[in-house]
């Protein structure tokens, strides 16, 4: 199934499929790219950041970006 | 002649920074901003070497003030020799930047710095065959002891820049 980086639940893992043309580039310097594993490592309340764990570092991402990258769970 | 450290925050660019030049180190803002950034001097075969310790960034493609001050520097600095450090740890993510640095056609030397808590983590790289990829000088490094920076001294006068689609080239290769 498909879903939004940004309506991902806590602990839940999937394979990124698809990211925003205009925000490829830039999250790709933090090792966000299509068909990388991530996991939801919190979800920040008060649509605060979502923190994801790709290949063992952590990231955040602010739910506008989070909204731009489609995963496959 | 200059050498620029790059790399990801927190990859350990000021110790290697240290590691490398002496007491002469100066602090000063990149004009017009409020962003730090430390310029010191090694010698190379008595000849005075300037090395900047530019801001850490994650990508060329600059998201915050730290982030452009970076990108600038590395754009002024035409003819300088850049030292990509990376965290042996996490070393996928740093090598985005070294080929976005090495595509902008400036020579190259990658230190894999914190060598030793990749070792923990059990993380084995094959330097030898990361070089012969990428060519260029590839170091592993422990700069909090010190270790490989006189390996990372030697490369300097010899980096050069390379193509990328030779790389790509190379990389498809061994598929």
């Amino acid at each position: 199934m498909e879903k939004k980086l940004s309506e991902m639940k806590y602990g839940e893992k999937g394979v990124v499929k698809r990211i925003e043309k205009e925000f490829q580039g830039k999250i790709a310097g933090m090792g966000i790219r299509v068909g990388k594993e991530v996991e939801i490592l919190t979800r920040e309340p008060l649509r605060g950041p979502v923190v994801v764990i790709v290949d063992e570092s952590r990231t955040s991402l602010g739910l506008g970006m989070a909204k731009k990258i489609t995963v496959e769970v | 002649m200059k050498v620029l450290l790059m790399g990801h925050p927190n990859v350990g660019k000021s110790v290697v920074f240290n590691r490398l030049t002496g007491a002469n180190v100066f602090i000063s803002n990149y004009p017009g901003t409020t962003v730090e950034y430390t310029r010191g001097y090694m010698k190379i075969e008595s000849e005075e070497i300037e090395v900047i310790d530019v801001p850490g960034t994650f990508s060329l493609e600059p998201k915050d003030k730290a982030e452009e001050v970076a990108v600038e520097m590395l754009k002024k600095e035409k003819e300088a020799v850049v030292i990509s450090v990376v965290d042996s740890s996490k070393v996928e993510r740093g090598l985005y930047l070294t080929l976005e640095i090495m595509e902008k056609g400036y020579p190259v030397i990658l230190a894999l710095n914190m060598w030793d808590i990749a070792k923990d983590k059990k993380i084995d790289i094959d330097t030898e065959e990361l070089g012969n990829l990428l060519c260029i000088p590839v170091v592993p490094t422990i700069a909090i002891s010190g270790k490989g920076i006189k390996e990372l001294v030697r490369e300097i006068k010899k980096a050069k820049p390379v193509k990328i689609n030779k790389i790509i080239e190379r990389v498809e290769g061994t598929k």
